[in-house]
């Protein structure tokens, strides 16, 4: 809806129109929950108020992705790659920054990361050009010390399968062993959906592809 | 509340609403194809015994809601519906994947579907028996089309008659009759034509006519039969679909 048409159907002042306006771009927030949240915050107390701009600001000058895996990193290098005590002859590729954090919770893992961001969905159109794959080969090519394997930990989704799929194909001529989570991830088949025990044995249960 | 429907349906593309909602579209059996959403199914296993993802075949239950919103999908069951794995083949995702969409392009909402639904059961099962070759995609293409009043005729010449095999070649493809044109006939045909060699009309005439668990076993017509219905299925669809640049990366089939 244009914003004059919700200003118009609102009566909302025009600076409150622009703020649900904002509000609704978040998703899953349409135009009644945006004026709900925009109402709430016109009545909580100014610093509250200036504490979450501040926060929303910083969030985004300080928070950008790892140059080596992706993730999410506050400067050049994640805190994973910056870790010492991190092998670093093993990768777990994952599809997105959630699913790193759900394997992290879980203690299993003990290497080092690639964050894909997303997974080939034909039907989407996202391609194997849409996702970090050629950075993924690269560090691979480029990797001084060598990588022995490759844990390929994307979602047990149709979407997820056909990445690792892809993914296999991909790191054969490159002569790393890649191997791929073992079955029984819960319900959606999504990691971060899933328990630490679950990932766990799942981790442990890999096998090579 | 609306009463509660039933159909088998196979899902044809979800996208995830909120936390653990997805949206769903499947073409069911007996209502064509619907949309709708199912509330928690990215973490319910007890109401979604099946999960709700591309090539899922389900016992759908669903409440229709008022003024066209998507309707509610209650439950998906397995209830020893057949299912297709083709996971476990990147070919065969890709050509599974083009199938659901072209369902999804050419299948008008909410129309009387049964023959799509029937059709797109066949062609899954004959995609994880066989793998995915051109000889399928062909056949499922010519097959669909017809189910969806698009039939095409590679047998003879749209404007005389003739047969294609006794007439002068080289035949033409015109995309807005939907069959060929024999060599004499091809100047009144108009001109968006795709010449064809006489063996890749022959080809898609016996697959537009086999039982599509036998079009595996037999020859798939060429670059310039696949190409003549790729430009017809564009026009038919309005649109080039999305997951055909994916089947001919993965699947190395030529790109029309
Ligand atoms: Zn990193
Ligand atoms: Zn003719």
């Amino acid at each position: 809806m244009a914003e004059n048409q919700i200003k118009r159907a609102s009566g909302l002042p025009a600076a409150m129109t622009g703020l649900v306006q904002e509000l609704m771009h978040l998703p899953g927030v349409g135009e009644k929950t945006a004026a709900r949240l925009a109402f709430h915050l016109l009545n909580r107390p100014r610093e509250e108020v200036i504490a979450l701009a501040e926060a929303l600001l910083e969030m985004k000058e300080r928070v950008g992705l790892c140059g080596q895996c992706f993730a999410l990193a506050e400067g050049a290098v994640c805190r994973v790659c910056d870790d010492p005590a991190r092998e670093r002859d093993i990768i777990c590729v994952v599809e997105g920054p959630a699913d790193l954090m759900a394997l992290e919770r879980a203690r299993a893992f003990n290497g080092l990361y690639h964050v894909l961001h997303g997974a080939l969905a034909p039907l989407d159109g996202v391609g194997p050009d849409d996702l970090r794959i050629a950075e993924l080969l690269n560090r691979l090519r480029s990797q001084s010390s060598p990588v022995r394997e490759v844990i390929i930990a994307t979602n047990a989704t149709v979407e997820g399968e056909a990445t690792a799929l892809y993914l296999a194909r991909a790191l054969k001529p490159l002569g790393v062993k890649a191997t791929r989570l073992a079955r029984g991830l819960p319900a959606g088949g999504d990691l971060e959906y899933s328990d630490s025990a679950t990932l766990t044995s799942a981790l442990g249960g890999r096998r090579e592809i | 509340m609306a009463a509660e429907e039933h159909s088998p349906a196979i899902v044809l593309r979800t996208r995830d609403y909120l936390e653990s909602d997805r949206i769903v579209t499947l073409i069911t059996r007996d209502f064509g194809r619907l949309s709708g959403i199912a509330r928690g199914a990215k973490v319910s296993r007890r109401r979604f015994e099946r999960r709700l993802e591309p090539f899922s075949h389900v016992m759908l239950r669903f409440r229709r809601r008022p003024h066209g919103e998507l309707m509610f999908i209650v439950r998906a069951e397995a209830e020893g519906l057949e299912s297709f794995l083709l996971e476990h083949d990147l070919a065969r995702i890709a050509m599974g994947s083009y199938a659901l969409e072209l369902c999804e392009a050419l299948t008008p909402e909410a129309d009387d579907a049964s023959d799509v639904y029937t059709l797109l059961v066949e062609a899954l099962r004959t995609l994880e028996r066989a793998g995915a070759g051109a000889a399928l995609r062909q056949a499922f293409e010519m097959h669909l089309l017809a189910a969806c009043g698009l039939a095409l005729d590679f047998a003879r010449c749209r404007l005389c008659g003739a047969p294609a095999a006794l007439t002068a070649h080289p035949l033409a493809f015109v995309t807005e009759r939907g069959g060929i044109a024999c060599a004499r006939c091809r100047p009144a045909a108009g001109d968006a034509a795709v010449l064809l060699p006489g063996s890749d009309a022959a080809a898609l005439a016996a697959l537009s006519c086999a039982q599509l668990a036998q079009a595996p076993s037999l020859a798939a017509a060429g670059r310039a039969g696949a190409h003549a219905l790729s430009r017809f299925i564009a026009a038919s669809a309005g649109r080039r679909l999305r997951s055909v640049e994916f089947l001919e990366r993965v699947a190395g089939q030529t790109a029309p």
